[in-house]
Formats: C-alpha cells, structure tokens, sequence
C-alpha cells in the first residue's frame, strides 16, 4: 500500500518533469522557425517579462484584469440580489440577461472599441460586463436556493429585512456565489486577453500577438508562457481563497457526507 | 390567470424598454455614428440576412463548432476513460491537465494562426483544444464515481474489463459526461466566433472583425444580436440532447411524490 503511494507520487511528479526534459532536449538545435528551442524561449522570457515589460505591460494587463473583476464581482452580486427578491424586476430584465448571455463574450469587445476606443477604460468596461453574467446568475440561483425553513426562522426570529439579507441569504448563497465568481474570473482573464490582441498595442495579449506577426517566434513563446502561467496561478489564488471563506461550507459538507 | 400573465406582461415592458433606451440614446447622438439606432440595425439585419455570404458564415462557423465538438467529444470520453481507469496513468497526467485546465484556448490562438494560418483547421483546432480538457475531466471524475458495488457486482456475473466498461462504467460516467458537453456545446460557439475575430478564421466571428474595420456599425451590431441568439439555440438545445439522452438517470427522471 505504502509502496503503491510512494509510486504514485513518483508518476505524478516525474511525469511533468519529464516532459519539460523532453521539450528542452528535442528542441534543442531545432532550426524549424515555428519551434525554437526552449532555452532561446527561456532566455527571452527573462528578458522580456523579468523586468523590462514588466511595469509597462505584465502589471498594465494584470490590473485591467483585477479591476474589471472587482467591479464585474460587486456589481454582479448586488444585481443578483436585486434580481432574485424583486420579482417585478426580475420578469423584466430575465429575458434581456438571458439573451446577452448568448452572446460570445469576446463578440463584445467590438462594440466597446467602437464606443469607448482602444484606452484602458474599453478593456476594463469589456472585462467589466462579459464577468458581470456569471456571478450575477449564480447568486440568483443561489438565493432561489436557500431553503424555506431557513426563511421561516429567520422570519421567526423577528430579523430585519437588511439582517435577512446580509446573515442568511448572504452567507447561503455564498457557496454559488463563489461558483460563479470563479467562472466569471475565467472569462475576465480571456476578454482581457482578447481587447489587447484587437488593435492595441500595450499589454500581454497585444505583444504576444505583435510578436506573431513579425514572426519573432521565441518571444510569441514567450507570451503564451506567461499567460499559461498567469492563468494557472489566478485560478489557483482564487480556490484557496475560496477555500478559506468557505471552510464552514466545506466542514458541514463532509459532516453531512460522514454522517 | 390574470398573475400568470403578469411575469410576461414584465418581459415584454423590460425588452420594450431596453428598445426604446437605445433607440433614444442613439437619436440623441451620444457616442457618434459608432451607437446606430435600433431601427437601423434591424433593417440592416434584415438586408444582411438576405446575402449569401451571410449565410456561408454561419455555416462555416456552425460546421467549425459542431464538428470541433463531435471530435473533443469521441477523443475526450476516450481519454477519459483511459486516464479514469488506470491509476499510474491518471497520476501522471494530473499535473499537466490541472496547469491546462484554466488556460484558455485564447492563449495558444497566436501559436495556432503562426503554425496553421488563418484556415478553418486553425478554428478547429483551437475549439477541439478548449473543448478537450473539460470532457476529460469530467469522464475521469465519472469513472472515478462508479459504484464499486455495481462494478464488483458484475465482475461475478463474469463479465469481461471491456464490458465492464461499456455496460457499467460508461453509462454511470454519463451524467458527468453530459453536464461536460453543456458546458462544452456554448464555449465552442465562442471558441470558433474567437477565432474568425481575432485569427482570421472562417465564419461570423471574421465577418464581425470585417464590419468594425470598415466601420460598418450597425452591421456589427446586427452580427452581434444574431450570435446572442445562436447562443441561445445552443444552450437550448444542447439542454433537450441532455435530457433526452439521460432520460433514465435519477436526476432527471419525473419525481413522484
């Protein structure tokens, strides 16, 4: 048992080790224009990204990201809210919700650019609105779903409208709210992605993709490295910082699931 | 009666309303020539929708997105088992899928378009790329969810590892595999759409790109008012294949108090 544990921990580190070996050794002297070798890519990512860009455009990108998921995050919850217990409203903006929720996110960013233009106030709006619609029908559903019995003794209990909402909708929903958050987190990182590759020239996006087009392959690589590693480490910020805030959630699940 | 109406009256008010909003904020002239009226834009759709090059669009991107989604489908459930099945081979893919796994095909779309050019198989790719990883995952978990029970059940009847896996495994990774291919469905609508705008792919997504460069606007927005209903269709659909697939599972079988 304990052997068949120590294997498996071998196979799963050493495998990702090895490919990385791999790539390194095949591309060595590799003279084929669309694969340079890995060290030139490397060696082109420390040059670019660590620390020449870095101000100019890694923390551009990154800040445009985190700004419009900030607003896309409040906004969405606080639509959410407003949707889901005024029914009258809800009637009313379902149809439209659902209806710019078919669209492509990215179909956007078009539109934004011929409104707003191509300054940073277009890929935060962009960013803004595509990660508005997940949260928001996230905490919808997840107030649909608190349970009545939970209402009634809240009702009982002779809490206020606004104590309703913020100590037991609030925290119920939190679980959903936190789903669509993290869904809404994945679409900010791609629009934000695609506002820099159409016709701007600052910002992670735009210079992988200008680095494509000159042909200058190691530094296109280099790009896509480092937004595979940024897409990579957001996501992985994001589910401990779930984990955190819903360590009560996880804990009574698992009671549950023991019991 | 009369309440049960009422939620519709609602609808109709809310969609009328958003109407008129643009349509004022358009006469008024608020953001230039870049915000046409409403009427413009669907009188402009109308004519649109009456070209064949209209309609070559779509269907390049319908054809892109279905068959895209039929290959990440077969390869995905089959990796999935594969990877489900056997230990020592899930653990030495579970790093490379879980760094995968939030990487957007968004990302690989400058080396897709360097290596295969702006072509049709430069939009598959891409889409089979997005699409993949999330059907994998998903088959894994459903394999890795399989009764043991059921499994062992039908070992002692004596039946073979294959048929095992095709009567046994398969149908109770099913659901799993469904709520993938929900999800999938849309997001290779998007994926291809991605691809004409920002690769140069064939399909609406290139023909959105060609209006806002020659600043044709309310063609823009005609294109985009007719992906928000493509998206509506697939997630409807996509929706009924489910649960006419899955019609004998628990989850969606019609309760009986």
């Amino acid at each position: 048992m304990r052997n068949v544990k120590i294997r498996n921990w071998v196979i799963g580190g050493g495998t990702p080790v090895l490919l990385l070996a791999a790539w390194w050794l095949l591309s060595a002297n590799s003279s084929d224009p669309f694969f340079p070798p890995l060290e030139t890519i490397i060696v082109r990512f420390q040059e670019l990204w660590l620390f020449d860009h870095f101000q100019s455009d890694v923390l551009l990108s990154l800040g445009n990201l985190f700004l419009g998921f900030a607003i896309a995050g409040v906004a969405g919850v606080a639509l959410g809210f407003v949707t889901a217990l005024v029914p009258p409203v809800r009637w009313m903006i379902d149809p439209l919700i659902h209806f710019l929720r078919g669209i492509p996110p990215v179909a956007l960013v078009p539109i934004f650019i011929s409104l707003i233009g191509f300054g940073t106030g277009m890929r935060v709006t962009s960013i803004a609105l595509a990660a508005l619609f997940p949260t928001m029908i996230a905490t919808v559903d997840g107030i649909r779903g608190v349970s009545n019995d939970l209402m009634d003794v809240a009702r009982v209990y002779r809490l206020s409208r606004k104590e309703r909402v913020l100590n037991v909708l609030l925290p119920a929903a939190m679980p959903h709210i936190f789903s669509g958050l993290q869904v809404s987190l994945q679409v900010a990182f791609i629009v934000m992605i695609a506002s820099e590759m159409l016709g701007s020239s600052q910002g992670i996006g735009a210079m992988t993709l200008l680095a494509q087009q000159s042909f200058m392959t190691a530094d296109m690589w280099a790009g896509i490295l480092l937004l595979g590693v940024i897409g990579f480490l957001v996501n992985i910020l994001f589910s401990l910082l779930k984990h955190k805030v819903l360590s009560w959630y996880i804990g009574s699940r698992r009671m549950a699931r023991a019991a | 009666m009369k309440a049960s109406i009422r939620p519709y009256a609602f609808s109709a008010l809310g969609i009328a309303g958003a109407l008129a909003i643009w349509q004022v904020l358009a006469a008024a002239n608020v953001a230039g020539n870049a915000l046409p009226p409403a009427t413009m834009v669907f009188t402009t759709l109308a004519s649109i929708l009456g070209t064949g090059m209209f309609w070559s669009a779509l269907g390049a991107t319908l054809g892109i997105a279905l068959l895209a989604l039929a290959v990440a489908a077969l390869a995905g459930v089959a990796i999935g088992l594969l990877v489900g099945s056997f230990e020592p081979v899930r653990y030495a893919t579970l790093a490379v899928l879980e760094f995968l796994k939030p990487v957007p095909p968004i990302v690989i779309l400058p080396l897709a378009v360097l290596v295969l050019g702006p072509t049709a198989e430069m939009s598959l790719f891409l889409v089979v790329f997005g699409c993949l990883l999330p059907i994998v995952m998903q088959t894994v978990d459903g394999v890795q969810g399989t009764d043991p029970v059921a499994r062992d059940t039908a070992r002692s009847y004596g039946m073979g590892e294959g048929e095992i896996l095709a009567r046994v495994v398969l149908p109770s990774a099913m659901p799993y595999i469904g709520t993938a291919m929900r999800v999938a469905a849309p997001a290779a609508l998007v994926v291809t759409v991605v691809a004409g705008l920002l690769g140069g792919g064939p399909g609406l997504g290139q023909s959105i790109y060609q209006a806002q460069a020659a600043g044709d606007y309310a063609s823009l927005y005609g294109l985009v008012i007719v992906l928000g209903v493509l998206g509506l269709l697939f997630q409807g659909a996509t929706r009924l294949a489910e649960r006419r697939v899955l019609h004998w599972h628990e989850s969606y079988r019609e309760v009986v108090p």
